[in-house]
């Protein structure tokens, strides 16, 4: 997949409701729903977070033939991740589900049960829809706005700004990535790994780096050099340019934030303090 | 060049100027993305990772604290742009690496003024191994024990192989490169301080 369009990040504001939000209110929703995301192996919150981002997708209207390679692309990747658990400890869900179902017996070490299934499914759903909303994150943000907001969550605005810068040219590297790679492909190198061993794609891997960290290094004195001029880190404090006012739907989706992290302190709360025999909920245990 | 005496305070959290700033992000950036794109697989979410070797260049270039924020911002990053969930256990594992990489100044190594021996790459190495250990072995276990408790199993199997992988492409990859990068500064200082 073309890695320029897959990393595509806006510049300018968008106009749907979530592009108009400011910066403090995108940054806190996107931290606050991550944070119950990782916090919970409770499919009861992950399905309606799941809704959230498939809502978020379709409200900024996204590129939709994208947004279908992408998905396919993930899914794809997670379900092979979880293949290759299954893989490394067959009866993974067993102790964490409480129970041993059996469903499928391959061989005496390989069998699948109920719960590792339904385990395996709880994390799929997490993860997608943690991709979800970084998705919806990713494209309803400007990087400045980011800057802003992370500004606003009192993370220091040197490094707000590395985040930004960061952020900002992940897309340019990606780019930079993917010539390279053409380009030493059109000089006759074999990039097919079926026809490489590990050693020679290793070297491969240091030829088109070596152009690439060069590259990307002689960017850094311009940006800083720009940055300088225009008088970047004379003071104590900073204000952002893309941060307006609160408008009335900010005051609305604060109330929703706070909701979602009043959740994810009562998870994480309740994870600490009552443990639960069994840490991932089935329905028929 | 700097004959000034710098305290380690000083040399551990690195000049904080802007290029320091761009320079980190723009690591960053290129750690994320490498991660990505730019490995060849081993284990589940582990890679025989090139992006290591970004993190042995800001290290030599910047100093030990834009290399952590580098790797660990990277890794940030890498997971938004990547969809395979977030962990923020390797993310600080992978600052806490990225520090140990960068210690550079702290036993004299100074690829800015094309500084890097014999001794410094010793020093490099056990640095390497010393940041990894700490980073993935018992940094990243700790904090998915924190974070995620059940997925503990697990990261032991990937830190392992992230260990042994990470340590492999630092050494075998990075100090030829900081090799490469001290002497490109060396052939610009021919000119020597007046005191």
């Amino acid at each position: 997949m073309d890695l320029s369009k897959r990393l595509f990040i806006n510049i300018i504001p968008g106009n749907t409701f979530l592009d108009k939000l400011t910066g403090k209110t995108k940054v806190r929703m996107f931290l606050a729903l991550i944070v119950l995301l990782i916090a919970t192996w409770d499919i009861r919150i992950v399905v309606p977070v799941l809704v959230l981002g498939i809502v978020g997708l379709v409200s900024i209207k996204p590129n939709w033939r994208l947004i279908a390679g992408l998905m396919g692309f993930v899914a794809l990747m997670n379900l092979f991740n979880l293949f290759l658990i299954w893989i490394v400890s067959p009866d993974y869900g067993d102790e964490i589900v409480g129970g041993s179902t059996l469903l499928f017996q391959f061989t005496a070490r390989y069998s699948l049960s109920a719960e590792t299934l339904w385990l395996f499914m709880v994390r799929f759903v997490k993860f997608i829809s943690s991709f979800l909303v970084s998705l919806v994150f990713i494209q309803s943000i400007t990087p400045s706005e980011m800057a802003a907001g992370l500004y606003a969550i009192k993370v220091p605005y040197k490094v707000a700004t590395m985040v930004s810068i960061a952020f900002r040219y992940i897309p340019e590297i990606s780019r930079d990535f993917s010539d390279i790679k053409i380009s030493m492909q059109a000089r006759g190198m074999e990039l097919d790994p079926k026809k490489t061993t590990l050693i020679e794609r290793l070297k491969q891997n240091v030829v088109i780096l070596v152009p690439l960290i060069i590259v990307s290094f002689d960017r850094v004195s311009n940006i800083a050099n720009a940055m300088d001029l225009r008088g970047y880190g004379r003071g104590k404090t900073r204000t952002y340019y893309s941060e307006h006012e609160e408008t009335p739907n900010d005051r609305k989706m604060k109330v929703f934030y706070i909701l979602v992290a009043l959740a994810a302190v009562a998870v994480i709360a309740g994870r600490v303090f009552f443990p639960a025999q069994h840490e991932v909920w089935a329905p028929w245990i | 060049m700097s004959n000034e005496k710098k305290s380690i305070g000083k040399l551990l959290l690195g000049k904080w100027d802007t290029k320091t700033i761009v320079g980190t992000a723009i690591g960053a950036a290129l750690f994320a993305v490498l991660m990505n794109f730019g490995g060849i697989r081993v284990f589940t979410n582990t890679n025989l990772s090139s992006a290591m070797i970004v993190v042995a260049v800001v290290a030599g270039l910047f100093g030990p604290l834009p290399a952590a924020l580098s790797a660990g911002l990277g890794n940030v990053l890498a997971d938004l742009i990547g969809g395979w969930g977030f962990w923020f256990d390797w993310s600080i594992g992978n600052f806490v690496m990225g520090f140990f990489v960068g210690l550079l100044p702290l036993y004299g190594a100074r690829i800015e003024d094309g500084i890097f021996e014999v001794k410094h790459i010793i020093g490099y190495v056990i640095c390497v191994v010393l940041g990894n250990l700490i980073g993935f072995g018992v940094v990243t276990p700790i904090m998915t024990y924190l974070f995620y408790s059940h997925e503990l199993t697990i990261t032991w199997a990937q830190a392992f192989t992230a260990l042994v992988s990470n340590a492999i492409v630092l050494i075998v990859v990075g100090v030829p490169v900081l090799i490469l990068l001290a002497k490109r500064n060396a052939k610009k200082t021919n000119l020597s301080a007046e005191n």
